[in-house]
Parts: C-alpha cells; sequence; structure tokens
C-alpha cells in the first residue's frame, strides 16, 4: 500500500534529451527508514532526489511521498519534505539568523514558533552562540550544519540528504552524521540520503546501489556484508595472471587492477600465514582484512571477468 | 497562500538595498550627473526659454532612468539568486513557483519607488519642481515602475547566467533608455527611431510623467500611457511566471549542476 510508505517510486525515469539519468526506479521505503542510495558522481542520484521533491519533474513514472502523488500537489509535497542541496542553499551576505528566519518565513512560520525553532535547531548543532555571525566567517562544517537546520526548520516527513558530507574534513563528516542521528532519534523522520562516501552509509537501515541510472537491489548493510564473504584478500603482484590461475579453484575469481588482485574469501577458516609462504616471492604484498560495504559496493558493480566496472 | 513568504522575499531585497549604500548612492549620483553635465550641456546649445526649460523638461526622463536601473537591476536578483544558490531555499518552499516571481516583481517595483522618491527630494532641493508636481509624479512612477519591473522580470527568466549582465546592459537598458523620449521630444525624431519609440513601453512610463510636469511637451495621451503600461506590464508578468514555474520544473536551474558533474 502506498500511503503506508513514505516512499514509493514506480517506474520513474528522467531523460535529459539523449541522456538517461535515472532509468525506471521502484523504490519502496517506509516510514521511519534512514535509506541510502549509492553511487559515483553522476549516476543519478540527485536527479532522483530532485524528481521526489517536485524540483525537476519525471519524464515517466510516478512517485509518492507519505500517500501523495508527488506530480499532483508540489505545493503539498514540498510541505512534507526537506531537501539539503548538494550545494549551499545559504546566502553568504547574511547571517546564520537572517538565512534560518527567511527559510522560515518561507515555510510560513509564525516568528515565534520560527525562533524557539532556530534556538532548538542551533543548540543540537552547537551554534547557538553564532546565530548573528555572517555565514562567510563559519568553518565549511558549520555552514553545512546551517543548512541542515534550514531544511529540517519545518519538521519535514521526510529529509533528503544530498551529499550532506562532501568536501568536508573527518571530524565535521562525523559531526554532522551526529546531527543527522540526534535529529532523526528526536524527530522520528524517514531520512533518505545519497553519497558516495559508503562508508558512512553503513548507519542506514537500508541501502540501495545506483550506477548510470540503473538501480541494483541492495539491502540492510550489515548483511550485505556478511553475505559478501568473511575476509577481502588484497595481492600485489607483478604476475597477476599466474596467481589468479592458483587462487581461483579456492577463493573464485579476483576484481583485478593492474597487479592488484581482490578475492573475496567466503571461508573464515583460511590459513593466511600458510598461503603467504605458498606464494612466497611471487607477491610483493599481501593483506587480508573484514568487507565494508565499499566492497560490496565494487562486486556489485565490478564484472570480476574484465575486473573493470561495468 | 499566506503572505508571509512574499514578504520575506520583500524584505529581504529591500534591506539589502539600505545595507548597500553605494548603491543607493550611486544611484542618485546617475541622474544627478545626466540633469547637471547633460542637462547643462546640451541645455546651453538651446535658446532663450529653451535653454531654461530643458532642465525642468529633463526631470521626468531621469526620474524614469532611476526607475528603470532600480527596478531592472532588482528583478535580475532572479537570476543572481541562482547563481548563488540561494534560489533553493525559496523553490524548495511550499509555495507556487510563481510566486517567487511575483515576490521579486513587488520588491523591484518597491525598491524603484524609494529610489525614486530620494531622488524628487533632491530635485525639490534643488528647486526645479514645486512639491505640487513632485506629489503627481508619484502615481505615474508607480506605473512605470511596475513596467520596469516587468520588462526585469521578462529578462530575468530567459537570462541563463549572470554572465550575460553587459549584454543586457548594453542590449537592453539602455535602448530602452535612449528611444523613450526620456531626453528627447518623441516627434522630432526620424522615422525609423519613431517606430521603435513607439513600440517601447518604457516610452509610456515617461510620457505619463511628463504629463505630470506643467509645460513640457507630451507624445500621447494620458489614457494610452495608462492603458499601455497596464496592457504591457500584465501580460509581461504573467509569461515571466509561466516561463519561471516551467522552466524551474524541467532543467536550467539543475542541468547545470548535472552537467558540471559530468
Amino acid at each position: 500500500m502506498a500511503n503506508t510508505l513514505a516512499i514509493k517510486t514506480e517506474g520513474l525515469t528522467k531523460q535529459y534529451g539523449q541522456a538517461l539519468a535515472v532509468n525506471k526506479l521502484d523504490l519502496e521505503i517506509e516510514s521511519g527508514q534512514f535509506y541510502g542510495l549509492l553511487g559515483p558522481n553522476g549516476a543519478g542520484k540527485s536527479t532522483t532526489i530532485h524528481m521526489l521533491t517536485t524540483m525537476t519533474a519525471a519524464t515517466s513514472g510516478n512517485a509518492w511521498i507519505a500517500g501523495q502523488q508527488v506530480s499532483a500537489d508540489p505545493v503539498a509535497i514540498r510541505r512534507a519534505v526537506g531537501l539539503v542541496f548538494q550545494d549551499s542553499a545559504l546566502d553568504r551576505t547574511m547571517s546564520i539568523d537572517e538565512n534560518l528566519q527567511f527559510a522560515a518565513a518561507m515555510y510560513n512560520l509564525a516568528p515565534d514558533e520560527a525562533n524557539k525553532r532556530i534556538d532548538e535547531l542551533l543548540s543540537v548543532f552547537g551554534l547557538q552562540d553564532k546565530r548573528k555571525r555572517k555565514l562567510v566567517s563559519l568553518s565549511g562544517g558549520q555552514r553545512r550544519a546551517v543548512d541542515i537546520a534550514r531544511g529540517v526548520l519545518h519538521k519535514p516527513k521526510v529529509l533528503f540528504l544530498d551529499e550532506p558530507t562532501i568536501g568536508l574534513d573527518l571530524p565535521n563528516r562525523r559531526s554532522i552524521w551526529r546531527f543527522v542521528e540526534q535529529l532523526r532519534r528526536e524527530e522520528g523522520m524517514t531520512v533518505f540520503l545519497t553519497t558516495h562516501y559508503l562508508e558512512e552509509a553503513e548507519a542506514c537501515d537500508h541501502v540501495d546501489f545506483i550506477q548510470k541510472g540503473q538501480l541494483e537491489q541492495g539491502g540492510v548493510p550489515e548483511a550485505l556484508i556478511k553475505q559478501l564473504g568473511a575476509y577481502i584478500l588484497e595481492i600485489t603482484t607483478s604476475n597477476p595472471v599466474n596467481i589468479t590461475k592458483q587462487l581461483m579453484p579456492q577463493f573464485g575469481t579476483p576484481i583485478r587492477e593492474d597487479e592488484d588482485l581482490s578475492f573475496k574469501v567466503s571461508a573464515d577458516d583460511v590459513d593466511f600465514y600458510q598461503l603467504q609462504q605458498t606464494l612466497g616471492d611471487a607477491v610483493s604484498s599481501m593483506q587480508w582484512r573484514k568487507p565494508n560495504l565499499n566492497d560490496v559496493y565494487l562486486w556489485t558493480f565490478c564484472d570480476p571477468e574484465q575486473g573493470s566496472m561495468k | 497562500m499566506s503572505w508571509r513568504p512574499v514578504k520575506a522575499v520583500v524584505g529581504r531585497e529591500v534591506s539589502k538595498l539600505f545595507q548597500q549604500r553605494a548603491r543607493l548612492i550611486s544611484s542618485m549620483v546617475r541622474p544627478l550627473i545626466w540633469l547637471l553635465v547633460i542637462g547643462s550641456g546640451v541645455g546651453s546649445m538651446l535658446q532663450g526659454p529653451q535653454q531654461e526649460g530643458y532642465l525642468t523638461f529633463l526631470v521626468p526622463g531621469i526620474l524614469a532612468m532611476t526607475l528603470l536601473f532600480a527596478a531592472l537591476l532588482s528583478a535580475l536578483t532572479l537570476v543572481y539568486d541562482k547563481e548563488f544558490g540561494v534560489m533553493r531555499m525559496m523553490m524548495i518552499a511550499p509555495i507556487a513557483h510563481y510566486w517567487i516571481v511575483l515576490s521579486k516583481l513587488i520588491a523591484a517595483t518597491l525598491t524603484a519607488m524609494v529610489q525614486a522618491i530620494l531622488l524628487l527630494l533632491l530635485v525639490l532641493a534643488m528647486g526645479l519642481i514645486s512639491v505640487k508636481i513632485a506629489l503627481n509624479l508619484l502615481l505615474p512612477a508607480l506605473l512605470t515602475a511596475i513596467c520596469c519591473a516587468a520588462i526585469g522580470g521578462l529578462i530575468a527568466v530567459y537570462s541563463k547566467s549572470i554572465d550575460n549582465f553587459a549584454v543586457i546592459m548594453n542590449f537592453f537598458i539602455f535602448p530602452v533608455f535612449f528611444l523613450s523620449g526620456a531626453l528627447y521630444p518623441v516627434n522630432q525624431l526620424p522615422d525609423y527611431l519613431h517606430y521603435i519609440v513607439v513600440v517601447n513601453p518604457f516610452s509610456y512610463g515617461v510620457d505619463l510623467l511628463k504629463h505630470a510636469v506643467p509645460n513640457v511637451s507630451t507624445d500621447f495621451s494620458v489614457m494610452t500611457d495608462v492603458a499601455v503600461l497596464i496592457g504591457f506590464s500584465t501580460v509581461a508578468i504573467l509569461i515571466a511566471c509561466w516561463q519561471f514555474s516551467r522552466e524551474s520544473i524541467h532543467e536550467p536551474l539543475f542541468q547545470q549542476a548535472t552537467s558540471q558533474k559530468k
């Protein structure tokens, strides 16, 4: 049933001239979920978000937000969603306060209601004492935090975050995720995230992958990782063809990039030290580690025969 | 539909006008240069009573110029805001997109009127017009401001980026201003220029302003002026709203973003 889902799409497609930006997307995302749509730059992530938030019209197909058809009443959809754009939507010449007051007015929040909400959000982000500061004087992370605060001023049912941590350093990225987590916990909103920093999506309830506008079914990150294998074995060698032949019966086809081979190891009782001795001088480096979401992504999209992206 | 978003957009433009004092001062200096330099220069070539009359003749003209520059530049913030991303904040808001255009044009009209009133106070202080004439000029100025905002809105929704600014200056503002009767009576122009003046909606604003000043020759009737100004503004604003809603739902804004990535 469409009306119990936060987001539902059927054959959602966007074409720019000849280019197919998003191809027949079918999604069902339940309320309260933390959903991640993962893929490289230009894969169609932003276009998908823009279609779901009425920022661009779909070429064909349908979409519903909280049971309301997106194309039927764009204004109602915009009231129900919050969108943090990939590039800042703030006015750099104005202060944090002026920016958020302006955004609040655009959402038709009464001034005292807006004030309370701004106070509340700025304290979540630890920016309450910078409220009167001009945006130009803030760091990239702080500006992004204000952008997110702007996106949730009106307590949307569904929050879209388009690459929220792009261009930020690690500490800032961590704090952005803390804020998102807190907002989710306190306000119970559904969050639709796109990112190409895949490790950041491990906290999602569900992830899917998108490449060249095409959706690849994913799942729960933890399960996907577990399903991939027990270990990832990475070998650098000057003779990749021989090593591949030697190890293929045991580990299957590797992903090859020049001299680097990457095998997924399903059994969790492989004696890697023994293996290292067997291979001896033929390899210049060898390491094994637990898989992560990056590996899931690579193994979803890499054609092992070719060792390159599909 | 509530007025709060409209008030927010208009308020942002008006407060920017007062924050950018240089813009406000330059908007006063430009017409005064025209009045004092061109007015006195050209006036000195005229003879006798014509010479004295030229400065007064110029008052409606430079008032119209102030309105044109102010309203057009303000309407062009539609393009500025798009370039700098602030437009996203308005487009994701739960209001119909044509309200963004309407709010910007209300803001443009208002900022133009603020500058026109400042100029009238200056001209009043210089003794070129009486208080009564200044008051009579207000309503024609308002109609002209709306017309100029509408021209600006039309240009804004059809220009892709602010890089076009010099183009807009050379191809719109200057021709619209010079071919309007703001600086010279229209009926003395050669035929081909006369036709351009007649199709230029701004000419009717200038003419209506001239009607408010006694002893200044006019080219059209008050009725014609008012009808053309209202008619043109209505059509132009409708087209601007239609094009903006269409454009925002379709490509340009986001096509730029996606094409950068590829």
